[in-house]
This record gives structure tokens, C-alpha cells and sequence, in this order.
């Protein structure tokens, strides 16, 4: 094989059978035009030289765009993975929190299950988000090749050109009015935990007593039958926390109804927390006597009950106040 | 730097020409590498990878028609206008004259003594 016919084959590879034959003979015509006679090696080197990369030049004869995703959908596909990754990343880490807190048998001590729940959290992220990274490009390559329009126009969210129309859609937010998807995220993905959480109190919080081979659980915090009598009232915190959550996601700023429903939410929680708090049953006999025999009785317990509810208390109202003070920043002319 | 920005603005400015250029010299049949000397002998180079793809790509748009011509020592695809392709190129030449005549007005408008 000498090298004109390596180049013609570096070409025609790339392209549709049924057009290698014409186009091979074609070249081979031009090359051989543009050499003098009884060529040497070195002006073949030369002549091809001058007709480029073949690469380049089988890009020119297909129509088919050397690029993944080009101009008139890489907007669109931006945007969807801003809208996407975080969505698949949340789902993702509940999944993981609860599937760990409520198969978490309890012979392993908090500490450990957090380590390795946070070593899981993380492959399992960076994999959803991976999965939404590749699906996504893959789908939208597949799209633009599909696309058979000449319009070069970029495309839009909903899939069409834009038109002076589309501004009625944009909602300019002020940067303090603003829900970030994080702080969303994050109010879910702790809903979640200390719901879970919650089920599963009597394998997760109590006292451990260290003897030679790690920590050994001795005994639950709380009685879990009173934790359990109270699950029509948690359920309800979950339902509202959630459909909060969700409400947040959908108007993406502080308004006047957020504001009053995060109020709704937080005196309802506040109150059932305070509530399950008060049960004089919740707090484990077990657990009061490994308390009492450590720092020689449980005075300071009501104590610390008071100061929890106190702590409870200022965060919800904290957190209403905040609330109605976004809400009543005005929104951007 | 500056030269690269140039280059490649300037090859910016020249690559829609070119399918003009293509279409001027078809007037009668020419074969790839005639057509290349053809252009540089007016001062107009281009790649040979654009050109050979732009010339398919014309014929595919039925403005050019091509034949074979294997009576010579070496067979040579011929290129010439077709009807269609004609009419796209008195279209096309008016807006040249059109475009060029106005950017000349505008850039004589900006004056010499701008001008360092």
C-alpha cells in the first residue's frame, strides 16, 4: 500500500459506503493532479500535506456535525442539568440515609454508621450524578442529530425559538428573597433523617459503654412504645414538611402564602414536639439508671427537657420571623 | 496573539465568499484541481479539504452537475453549473454587489484621517 492509497482509505472510512468509490476516484484524480511527474515520497508527503487531516476532510463530505451537542441545543441542555442534577442528588441521598438508618442493626455504634453512611452518601451521589450526566448528553446528542430543521436558532425550555413571549415566563427574584435549591435540599434530606431517625431511636441513641472491643449499646434513650404511640402526629410533621418543601421548589421565593405556611408548619411541629417531650413515660428507666449511676442522679434531667423545648422554640419562631421578613421585601421593578 | 485573532477573523470574513468564488468559475466544466489554480490565479486560496466537500455538497443541492471524463490519461469529475444553479448565482452575485458596495460606502465613511 503506498501512502495515497492510506490517505484515501483514512478518508472514505469515515464515510457511507455508497458514496467511498466516487469520492476515492475523485481524490485520487486531485492528488494526482497535483504531482509532478514520477513523483518522489517526499512530494507525496507534500501533497497530502496540503489535503489535511483525513478526518477533517471526511467531516467536510458528511453533513453529520463534528461536535456532541452543539449551539442550538447546548443552552437547553445546560439548563436541564442545572434543573436535574440537584433533584437526582437529593432523591439520591435520602435513598441512602434511610435504606441505611433502617437497616442499621444496631451492633455498630453511631459513630461508625455515620462514617460509613457518609462514604456511601458520596459514591452514590457522585454515581446519580454521573447516570443524569450521561443520559442527558446522551439523549440530547440523540435529539439534535434527529433534528431535522435548518434553523440554527438555540432552543428554548419548552422546546421552541424564543420569542419576546418567553420573558412573561421569567420571574426575576431578589437574591434575599430567594429559596435556594440547597436550603430545600437540605430541609428535606433532614426531615428525612431525623424522621427515620425517630423509628429507629431505640438502636440509635442511648448510652454505650466502652469494654476493650469498641462500644457495647446498653441502653435506649427512649421508652420506644411512647416514641411509637405518637405516629399519626409524626407522619403528619413528614407530610407537611415535605409538601413545604415541595411548595418552596415550586415558587422559589419568599412570598407572603411561604411565609404563612412555613408558620403552619413549624407551629405544628413545634407543638408535637413539645408534646412527645412532656410525656413523663418517654424517657427509658434503663437509661435514668445508667444516667444516675454516672453523675449520681437525674436532677439535672428536666433540665435539659426545658432547654431543649426552649432551644425548639426559639428556632421555629426564629425561623417564622425570617420567613415573614423575606416575604415582605419587595420584588425587583 | 494578535495575529491569530486576525487570521482567523479574516478567515471568518473570506469563508462565506467562497461558495460565491466556487460558483463564478463554473460557468464552464472544471475539474477539481483546474478550479484550484483557477482561484489562486485570482488570488483566492483555499483548502483543498473545503474544497472537494463544497463541491459535492453544491452538486447535492443540484446547483452544479457532475460528469466523468475517462478519456484522458486519468479519469477527472467535471463540474459545471446547472440551470438552477444559474439563476442562485446571478441571486447571489447581485447580493455581493449589493453587500460590498455598502460595506464600501461604510467603511469610507470612517475616513482616512481616522486612520493612523
Amino acid at each position: 500500500m503506498n501512502l495515497i492509497d492510506l490517505y484515501i482509505g483514512e478518508v472514505t472510512r469515515r464515510l457511507p459506503e455508497k458514496n467511498r468509490q466516487d469520492i476515492a476516484l475523485e481524490l485520487r484524480s486531485a492528488i494526482e493532479d497535483m504531482l509532478p511527474e514520477d513523483p518522489s515520497e517526499q512530494d507525496v508527503k507534500e501533497v497530502l500535506a496540503e489535503m489535511g487531516n483525513p478526518a477533517v476532510l471526511a467531516s467536510g463530505y458528511r453533513d453529520k456535525p463534528m461536535h456532541l451537542i452543539g449551539p442550538r441545543y447546548f443552552d437547553l441542555y445546560i439548563s436541564l442539568l442545572k434543573l436535574i442534577l440537584p433533584i437526582a442528588i437529593t432523591v439520591t441521598l435520602i435513598v441512602v440515609i434511610v435504606v441505611a438508618i433502617f437497616t442499621n442493626s444496631g451492633e455498630t455504634t453511631i459513630i461508625d454508621a455515620t462514617v460509613s453512611l457518609i462514604g456511601d452518601a458520596i459514591s452514590a451521589s457522585v454515581n446519580a450524578a454521573m447516570q443524569v450526566f450521561f443520559w442527558l448528553t446522551l439523549v440530547i446528542a440523540l435529539i439534535e442529530r434527529a433534528d431535522r430543521s435548518s434553523s440554527q436558532a438555540p432552543m428554548t425550555m419548552n422546546s421552541k425559538e424564543w420569542t419576546p413571549d418567553d420573558l412573561k415566563e421569567v420571574v426575576y427574584i431578589p437574591k434575599e428573597k430567594a429559596i435556594s435549591k440547597f436550603e430545600i435540599a437540605g430541609s428535606l434530606i433532614w426531615t428525612v433523617i431525623w424522621t427515620a431517625g425517630y423509628f429507629n431511636a431505640d438502636r440509635l441513641l442511648g448510652v454505650y459503654h466502652n469494654r476493650g472491643e469498641g462500644l457495647e449499646f446498653v441502653a435506649p434513650t427512649f421508652n420506644q412504645d411512647v416514641l411509637l404511640s405518637y405516629w399519626p402526629l409524626i407522619i403528619l410533621m413528614l407530610v407537611l414538611e415535605i409538601a413545604l418543601a415541595v411548595y418552596k421548589w415550586r415558587e422559589g421565593q419568599w412570598t407572603r402564602r411561604v411565609a404563612i405556611f412555613n408558620a403552619v408548619v413549624q407551629i405544628v411541629s413545634t407543638g408535637i414536639i413539645v408534646l412527645i417531650l412532656t410525656n413523663s413515660k418517654l424517657v427509658n428507666q434503663a437509661f435514668l439508671d445508667e444516667i444516675s449511676s454516672v453523675f449520681g442522679g437525674t436532677s439535672g434531667l428536666s433540665w435539659t427537657i426545658g432547654a431543649i423545648i426552649l432551644t425548639v422554640v426559639v428556632v421555629a419562631v426564629s425561623d417564622m420571623y425570617q420567613g415573614f421578613r423575606k416575604a415582605m421585601i419587595s420584588p425587583a421593578k | 496573539m494578535d495575529d491569530s485573532l486576525f487570521n482567523s477573523l479574516s478567515t471568518e470574513l473570506r469563508r462565506g465568499t467562497l461558495t460565491l468564488a466556487v460558483l463564478s468559475q463554473l460557468q464552464k466544466p472544471q475539474y477539481g484541481y483546474s478550479l484550484v489554480q483557477l482561484l489562486e490565479r485570482n488570488g483566492i486560496a483555499m483548502e483543498q479539504s473545503t474544497l472537494y466537500p463544497l463541491l459535492r455538497r453544491l452538486e447535492k443541492q443540484e446547483l452544479v452537475t457532475s460528469s466523468w471524463d475517462t478519456t484522458e490519461s486519468r479519469p477527472r469529475k467535471y463540474y459545471v453549473l446547472s440551470e438552477y444553479g444559474k439563476e442562485i448565482f446571478g441571486q447571489l452575485k447581485n447580493e455581493w454587489e449589493k453587500t460590498s458596495q455598502e460595506l464600501y460606502n461604510l467603511l469610507k465613511g470612517e475616513g482616512p484621517d481616522e486612520l493612523d
